[in-house]
């Protein structure tokens, strides 16, 4: 069913780079993305090479000024469990339990998540609002791509041929309120109609608002902190989000909902969100 | 390079037998446990993640085993259904899904006591929205869901 290729599980972090720079070669994180585009034909690959021999990413470390230093290849269930992630970024959390089914989730890796770089990518909105710094390993050594510069369109990303993702770090955060509002139509079975996380910290007067499966890739609303410090009525800081919502997605129609329905699920989403965080 | 391989050996252990063996890199495990270990139990529905009928446990977890190569299993433990009885007496767990109606057509059982079984073995006293959502990747056609659920609960009920 699946078309023949040759097979390669990396023991150090050179012999991955060296052998992504052959051609035809893909990596290999948790498959549940790959595996699927390999059996439809949607890719055809010469070379698989599985990540899953490094060691250090499935690491999850936290620096002396608390940045949470997490390895590309943590599966989703570990963040879903992880008592410092749920701590410090419960929305990271969320998200990650909004995907798929508890089997899929045993295997799908964050990294995979944001290389594959579906618009609807569930980690992404979340990674956003956290301003993560992702961090690729190429042959040159490593470079540090922030989160709103990482997606460049549908299914592309700012990575280079021979470069992988090893970790995400995410700058420490403040005891801010967050969260991760999505809309499936069936709960585990189907991707993001639209998906929408949220962090305001009233301390320093900052809103961050990311939106995904709106646009070409996930988006930040721009403007939200002086909203957010302008306005100490709640409900008219949601109506003003939504509509700077509404306005800032350039929404399509396709199997899973129209431009329309995203356009005002976008309203509904960033309304419920300001309520929710900024109260 | 020599290391590229399309053909490669590897040693699991399924069901606490050790096997050694040599697969193509494009074989997945499903088929690897169904062709070449002739354990018929585990299904293939769907062959891309979302029915669960070929959900096994690897290395304490479960997996979907359509989306894991064979040569991603190199080293691993693996429970498939073939794993559930011993000396001729079913388990609790199949005697429950008997016990409650919850088998009709029987092809999402094997995958669905896997995740059963895992769920048990992490979490011994599940509440019924525990076992709704470790089942949630299990899709079941006949029973509506509750028979199973109740063949769940009433084993973790009386597991000692």
């Amino acid at each position: 069913m699946i078309k023949q290729f040759t097979y390669f599980k990396p023991g150090t972090l050179a012999e991955a780079l060296a052998a992504l720079q052959t051609e035809g070669s893909i990596a290999l994180a948790g498959g549940t993305d790959l595996l699927v585009e390999l059996r439809g034909g949607v890719k055809s690959v010469d070379l698989v090479v599985d990540l899953k021999g490094l060691p250090k990413l499935t690491e999850l470390s936290t620096t002396p000024d608390n940045t949470i230093s997490i390895g590309a290849g943590v599966d989703l269930n570990f963040l879903v469990d992880h008592g410092k992630i749920r701590e410090f970024c419960p929305v990271l959390s969320e998200a990650a339990y909004s995907i798929a089914t508890y089997q899929l989730r045993n295997r799908a890796t964050l990294g995979g998540n944001i290389c594959n770089a579906s618009p609807a990518a569930d980690m992404a909105p979340p990674l956003f609002v956290l301003d993560a710094v992702v961090v690729a390993a190429g042959p040159d050594g490593e470079r540090r791509i922030p989160i709103f510069k990482f997606f460049t369109g549908v299914k592309r990303t700012s990575l280079k041929r021979s470069e992988i993702v090893v970790r995400v770090e995410i700058p420490p955060v403040p005891k801010a309120k967050m969260a991760f509002l999505k809309k499936q139509r069936i709960k585990g079975h189907d991707l993001a109609a639209i998906n929408m996380a949220g962090l305001a910290d009233s301390g320093s007067g900052t809103l961050r608002i990311s939106i995904g499966a709106c646009a070409v890739t996930p988006i930040m609303l721009k403007g939200t902190d002086q909203l957010y410090r302008e306005n100490r009525d709640v409900e008219k800081l949601a109506e003003e989000v939504a509509a700077l919502a509404v306005n800032s997605i350039k929404p399509i129609d396709d199997l899973r909902a129209t431009a329309e329905y995203r356009r005002d699920m976008a309203a509904v989403f960033a309304k419920r969100l300001v309520r929710k965080i900024c109260a | 390079m020599d290391a590229y391989k399309e053909n490669i050996d590897i040693t699991l252990k399924v069901n606490g037998i050790e096997y050694r063996e040599n697969v193509p890199a494009n074989m997945t495990l499903l088929h690897f446990l169904k062709e070449r270990l002739m354990l018929a139990g585990t299904k293939e529905g769907c062959s891309i993640g979302e029915c669960g009928a070929c959900t096994i446990i690897m290395n304490g977890r479960t997996v979907t085993s359509c989306l894991v190569l064979a040569v991603e299993a190199d080293g691993a433990e693996i429970s498939t259904i073939e794993g559930e009885a011993k000396d001729g007496q079913l388990s609790a767990l199949q005697k429950a899904f008997i016990e409650y109606g919850g088998i009709q057509c029987g092809f999402c059982t094997p995958g669905m006591i896997m995740s059963a079984r895992e769920l048990l073995d992490r979490n011994p006293n599940p509440s019924r929205e525990e076992i709704t959502e470790a089942i949630a990747g299990n899709l079941c056609r006949c029973t509506g869901y509750e028979p199973i659920i109740d063949a769940i609960e009433a084993v973790a009920g009386n597991k000692s």
